[in-house]
This record gives structure tokens, sequence and C-alpha cells, in this order.
């Protein structure tokens, strides 16, 4: 009889015991992203609780600005910073347990984040939709007035635009191979779909020209800067 | 040699917690010893790549760590496990280190048996589908050590790696630890004299940011004989003397 060695054939059942069989959603990600561990902080974005539920308030709080104040695009402009300074908090040094490991690994910290605020946008986007269509089921039974266009509002003006934005970002990130260079691709077609939006309305000039708005824009566009540079800070540790 | 650390420092703000480190290593298994606050953790994390020196040139496993690319190739074959180990709860043992398999960019082919050997090494393989909320301090521990593991690192930095571990453990630990520093550098930072004198084939002592000590154990007990310095046992003695002279 030939000698087997148990130990071997242990770990080969362990393997295919204990091995997470990927979701079609991380299957497709994988192909898009080229990458699995991009693939897999993808879907694993909703499951890192903490995280996910300062993201979302985050996000939703910004939309709702956003929309409220459509007249002004400095409004729209900024609330995408203030989204995206909501996200790289809860995924960063801020909220994140593992962040520190997660910086020594060869996947780079910010096309993890950045592959995040896809996930959050997204998903909420779904949310949003589903929102919107029991709101206008409940609007058309005879519900409160306004309820069903609010939630519609959001959903359409901003998660779903803010998701094809981020989509649009990751992959220009992935093209070029620099989470910069997909940032900046997802800003400039965010900045030239509001102006362009304001200047055919009209309302663009008289934004930008109304003075007692320049304050609080600054403030605004000071406190963003604020976040983002903390959330996205090196962790400093025990010296 | 795989690590090559040539007058480094590294400041936070006004604080100098690494103050000129001269350091190189090879394959073994390098012990990093020195008192709370001497800035084993700065250097550790240092060579870890999450932070980088204030000044001086570091390189590891051959590469320069301050561009994108040699940067990404020397993670791939890295492993760490920090101080305070962060994890996700909802995570089980496998998938945490799974997730980090596939973030080191393991090809995906092998992440499966590397995952398996890796939570067998650590003797987790009955609690390797238990959810890491439901694990004591001395699992997560191990749990941590896996995944620093998981690519069979070329450079491994352990951050005061048997912290929580019980006695049998922590013998098993060192046991493990011998057998990966005949194939890689093991970096491993503790106050822990005894991790260093069972497992280390070369120890550096640290104090205020600077390197005092820098051979092989049985020259750091040569240190204390005949000093009169405190300690229970011989290594701790050498320990004990020269940091008492670095001091003076």
């Amino acid at each position: 009889m030939s000698d087997v060695d148990l130990s071997r054939v242990w770990l080969g059942v362990a393997a295919q015991v204990w091995r997470r069989e990927p979701g079609w959603l991380e299957r497709l990600a994988r192909r898009l992203l080229r990458s699995p561990g991009l693939a897999r902080a993808l879907v694993t974005t909703p499951s890192l609780l903490l995280g996910w539920v300062i993201a979302t308030v985050a996000v939703l709080g910004a939309g709702a600005a956003a929309t409220s104040w459509t007249g002004t695009p400095f409004v729209a402009l900024f609330a995408p910073a203030v989204a995206g300074a909501g996200i790289a908090y809860a995924y960063g040094p801020g909220v994140d347990p593992a962040w520190e490991l997660s910086c020594s690994m060869a996947v780079s910290d910010r096309m993890v984040l950045l592959v995040r605020a896809l996930a959050v946008f997204g998903l909420n986007a779904v949310l949003g939709l589903a929102a919107s269509a029991i709101a206008a089921a409940a609007g058309v039974s005879g519900s409160a007035a306004g309820v069903p266009g609010s939630a519609a509002a959001v959903t359409f003006d901003w998660l779903v635009p803010m998701t094809a934005v981020c989509a649009l970002a990751l992959a220009a990130a992935t093209v070029a191979r620099s989470a910069m260079a997909g940032v900046a691709a997802g800003l400039a077609a965010w900045t030239i779909t509001v102006l362009s939006g304001q200047s055919v309305s009209g309302r663009f000039t008289a934004a930008v020209t109304d003075s007692a708005l320049i304050l609080p824009y600054l403030a605004f566009a000071a406190a963003c800067t604020a976040i983002a540079w903390y959330a996205t800070r090196i962790p400093k540790g025990t010296p | 040699m795989n690590v090559e650390v040539a007058w480094v420092t590294r400041r936070f703000g006004r604080n100098q917690a690494v103050t000129g480190v001269d350091l190189e290593t090879g394959t073994g298994v390098f012990g990093l010893l020195g008192p709370n606050g001497a800035g084993k953790t700065t250097l550790l994390r240092m060579m870890a790549t999450v932070i980088a020196p204030s000044s001086g040139t570091l390189r590891l496993l051959d590469r320069d760590p301050g561009s994108y690319g040699p940067r990404r190739e020397i993670r791939r074959r890295l492993g760490y496990l920090p101080q305070n180990l962060g994890y996700y709860p909802g995570f089980t043992v496998a998938e945490f280190v799974e997730y980090f398999a596939l973030l080191k960019e393991m090809p995906p082919g092998r992440i499966p048996g590397a995952v398996a050997t890796a939570i067998e090494r650590v003797d987790l393989g009955t609690k390797a589908r238990a959810k890491l909320r439901t694990l004591s301090g001395g699992m997560l521990r191990r749990v941590g050590i896996a995944q620093a593991i998981v690519n069979e690192p070329g450079l491994l930095l352990l951050d005061e790696p048997t912290a929580g571990l019980d006695p049998e453990q922590r013998v098993a630990f060192r046991a493990l630890l011998r057998e990966l520093g005949q194939r890689a550098t093991v970096v491993v930072s503790t106050h822990l004299v005894e991790d260093v004198g069972a497992a280390c084939s070369e120890v550096a002592l640290m104090d205020a940011g600077r390197i005092v000590f820098h051979g092989t154990p049985d020259e750091l007990t040569a240190r204390g004989e005949g000093q009169g310095a405190a300690g229970d046992a011989p290594l701790e003695r050498g320990y004990s003397a020269v940091l008492a002279q670095a001091r003076s």
C-alpha cells in the first residue's frame, strides 16, 4: 500500500470546504476591474457595518442638500466633495479597523476607497429606486403629497448620476492604473454636467454673481477640505 | 540583504521617533527589542511601507519602496502584523485571511490552498468558519499571523506577535518563527526578551529612537555578565546592562 500524506490531503479538503465561492456580481467585477482584490472589496463594502452607516448618512445628507438647493450650482458642485469626504472617513483610518493593514497591501488603498464609493452610491441608488417606486405607489393611493417627488428627486438627481460618475471614475482609474486619474475624470464629468445644466437654464450667472453666497461657499469648501485631509491622512500611531 | 536601512529618521511633528537608524539583515529571524516608546513600531511601520521615512534610505527585498511599482512588488511579498490588529467582526477566519490574500494580489488559483495552509499553521483549523467577533484575543492574534504568512512572504514583519498568546501557543509560535526564518527575513518587534532568546538569530536593541546594540542573543547575554544588572535571566541582564550604558 502506498504512503498517503494525510496532512496534505486534509489541506486539500479544507481548501475546498473553506473557500468562499464568488457570486455573479463579484465575478463580473473581477473581469471589469481586472483585480480579484478590488472585486472582493466592492462586494464586502456593506458588510463593514459602521463604515456603511456613516457613508450612507453622508451620501444621503449631501444628496438632500444638493436637490433642495437646485438653483445654486455650487451646492451641487460641493455635494460630491462632502459625500466623498464622508466615504473616505467611513472607510479610512477614522473608522476602518483594518486600515493600517490595508495600507501595506499591493492593491492601492485609494483604489479600494474608490470601489467603496461606487458600492455606497450604487446600493443606495438601488434602494432609492425601490423607495421611489413604493412612495409613488403610496402617493397614488392617497398618502402625503410631495413624498414621492422628494424620494425620486434624491434618487434621480443625485444617487443615479453619482453612481454613474463613480463608475466612470473607477473605469478611468482602472485603465490609467491611477486612482487620482480616476477621481479627476469623475470630478470633471460631474462639473461639466452641473455647469452645463445650470447654463442652459440661465441660473449659473445669477448664482455666481450673488455675493451673499460667496462666504458660505468658501466656508463650506474649507470644511470639506479639512474633512478630506483628515480622512486620508497617514495614520501617525505610537511613535 | 532583504532589509537595508541607512541613516533613517522619522519625525511626527516635533517628536523624533526614530533617529539615524542603520540596519541590514538577510534570511533569518531578527529580533527588535526595546522598552515602550523606543521607536520599534515606527521602524517596523516604515519597513511595512505604511509610512515613509522623514530622511534616510530604505531598501526592501532589493527594491526601493519610494517608487510606486517597486513598492507594489514589495507589498506582494510582504507579511505584516500590526501592533493593534483591526479586524472585521462579521468576517470568518477563512474570509479574513482570504480577503488579505486577494489584496496582496496572490494568484486566485493558489489562494484556497494558501489560506488553508496558513490557518492550519496557526492551529485555527477548528475555527476557520467562526466569525471573528466570537474569538478570544489570543485567537485573533493568530488570525493576524495567518494573514501575514498566507502569501509565504520574503519579508515578514511582526509587531508584538506573542501578545495575548498563552505559554503553549507561545512555544508553538516560536517554532513557527524558526521555520519561517529558514526561507525568509522575519523581523519581530517585542519587549519580551525570552521570545528573542528562543527564536532569533540576530537582535537589535532600541532606545529613544536609536539602535544601541546589534548582535546575536549570545553577545547580548555576554554584555550583562558581571555587571550586576537587573534581570531574572542572563539575556534580561544583558538587556538591562546595555540600556543602562546607553542612558548613562
